[in-house]
């Protein structure tokens, strides 16, 4: 049965869905997605594309291994939808083959350039791309985008303090998990990161992924 | 500074002062006729009388940022205000009718700072300076420190701890920068203003302060000119000009310069502007003085 009447939705509810998984094998909970019906095996091959290294999110944080039929489809979904080659796009696949990797799956996947530093479009825009890239803030990954994030830990902190006052939670808190990665890996992060997130855990926006975005930065934070 | 950043902050002065110098003449921020005024009637030209001066003052002050032109329009504002309140019995009166009342004090600063003198005003205020009771008086920090200010500028003996009372506003807790919101906005940038003495002093803000500045003031200017508030983004850049270096990005003051009017009115913020001049007057008066002070204390402190 698809999610709903068109590819997007039907994706798009997918990865909802896909998000809240990895969330309740983070947290332990029993939540909503189980109840849901799965999505179909196309759909969720594009969840698992879209949520690129969130998907190993759990077992990274929590030490239990990543089940190897989740890995394999992980792998599979790289083969069904091949990289767009935006830059975003492309270190979350270098991060996700990464994972992939260790998991004895190799996959093809580009080099990409090296990111752009806020210098060059300013801390406000770079903040979104960091914010964009937040799947990358987790244990043992490090590279040139993890890099950026510990040379330039006042853009991500007054992104994230500008993300809290225009509203935009979501950026927001993925600004917060790339601040609490830093803190958990010896930066740090300016803000005090207790108070923000509990704030944002007030005043999220309803979806599963930003509620795993916050749930890794809870579960950084107090690493 | 770039030549840049140098020609939008004098256009935005210059232009500001003019406009505030031509609309006093064209006959608004004119006080009403009878002695007793009411500074909490929202159409009294009191206040402004008092923005003007500030304004003015500061262009004076700072002589060298400006040309002759402009030190005359800014004398020509503070002889225009001068004259409102009576050279200065007004002032004394509501003083010496109510002893704990701040604002004679403090728009008597403005005019002090530039040589104005009221004799009995004088004499009274430093009575009033020994009392334990005008020092005790509850307000809130950013007030309180706009009267010390007054007292400091007027030269009077009593002698403040700048520190303690930095600590106890707002900005001395350094609180989290993204609980912040329009009015505290307003009071940061007071608390700064008055313990800097409008940037002559940047020393007087304790360290952990103008840190904290550092980090945060940018953001507050991104969010507020974001949204077209014109007079706290002014505001906000004079901070910037209070402190010793500069931490805000120069695009913000070409932006308030931009929308600057061909007439020098500064919009205070993105809603129109009303085509009564009288209502413009006062809808824009404060961000002409927030247009002055923005453009000629970034000018002067480039030349500490």
């Amino acid at each position: 049965m698809p999610f709903a009447d068109s590819p997007q939705r039907e994706f798009a509810a997918a990865t909802e869905w896909a998000a809240g998984r990895a969330l309740d094998a983070l947290t332990g909970a029993e939540g909503a997605a189980l109840l849901a019906a799965a999505p179909e095996p196309q759909a969720m091959l594009a969840a698992d594309r879209v949520l690129g290294p969130d998907v190993f999110a759990p077992g990274l944080l929590t030490g239990s291994p990543t089940p190897p039929e989740t890995a394999a489809r992980v792998a599979e979904a790289f083969l069904l939808f091949p990289a767009d080659w935006s830059e975003v796009h492309a270190w979350r696949d270098l991060a996700t083959a990464e994972l992939l990797g260790r998991a004895g799956h190799d996959v093809p996947v580009a080099d990409p350039p090296p990111p752009p530093g806020p210098d060059e479009s300013g801390w406000q825009r770079w903040s979104v791309l960091m914010a964009q890239l937040s799947g990358l803030a987790l244990p043992t990954l490090d590279g040139p985008v993890q890099q950026l994030a510990r040379e330039h830990v006042l853009a991500l902190a007054r992104g994230a303090s500008r993300s809290m006052l225009r509203r935009d939670h979501r950026t927001a808190t993925r600004l917060a998990r790339w601040l609490a990665w830093l803190q958990s890996t010896g930066t740090p992060p300016l803000l005090e990161l207790r108070p923000l997130l509990r704030h944002l855990a007030l005043t999220g926006d309803g979806s599963a992924r930003t509620a795993l975005d916050l749930a890794v930065a809870d579960r950084l934070a107090a690493a | 500074m770039n030549e840049t950043l140098s020609a939008d902050c004098h256009r935005l002065a210059t232009r500001s002062l003019e406009w505030l110098q031509r609309t006093h003449e064209q006959g608004n921020g004119l006080l009403p006729p009878d002695d007793d005024i009411d500074v909490s009637d929202p159409n009294n030209a009191y206040k402004p009388i008092g923005e003007a001066a500030l304004a003015a003052s500061l262009v004076l002050r700072e002589k060298a940022v400006l040309g002759p032109a402009e030190r005359d329009r800014a004398r020509a504002v503070l002889d225009f205000g001068w004259q409102q309140l009576r050279q200065g019995e007004l002032l004394y009166e509501r003083q010496f009718r109510n002893i704990l009342l701040s604002d004679p004090l403090e728009l008597y600063g403005h005019f002090h700072r530039s040589g104005y003198r009221h004799a009995p005003l004088d004499e009274l205020l430093a009575g009033l300076d020994a009392l334990r009771s005008t020092h005790a008086l509850e307000a809130m920090a950013n007030r309180r420190l706009a009267t010390v200010n007054a007292r400091y500028v007027i030269g009077l003996e009593s002698r403040p701890d700048w520190d303690a009372l930095a600590k106890t506003t707002w900005l001395g807790e350094r609180p989290e920068p993204w609980a912040i919101d329009w009015i505290t906005g307003y009071n940061v940038t007071h608390a700064v203003f008055h313990l800097t003495d409008w940037g002559a002093v940047p020393g007087r803000l304790p360290e952990p302060m103008q840190d904290y500045l550092a980090l945060w003031l940018p953001v507050w200017v991104d969010i507020w000119q974001e949204t077209g508030q014109w007079d706290l983004l002014g505001e906000l850049l004079i901070v910037d000009a209070c402190l010793s270096e500069s931490v805000c990005d120069p695009q913000s003051w070409a932006q308030l310069a931009s929308v600057q009017h061909e007439d020098g009115l500064l919009p205070r913020d993105l809603d129109p502007v009303d085509e009564d001049p009288a209502r413009a007057f006062k809808d824009n008066e404060h961000t002409a003085v927030v247009g002055v002070l923005a453009g000629t204390l970034t000018l002067a402190r480039d030349r500490r």
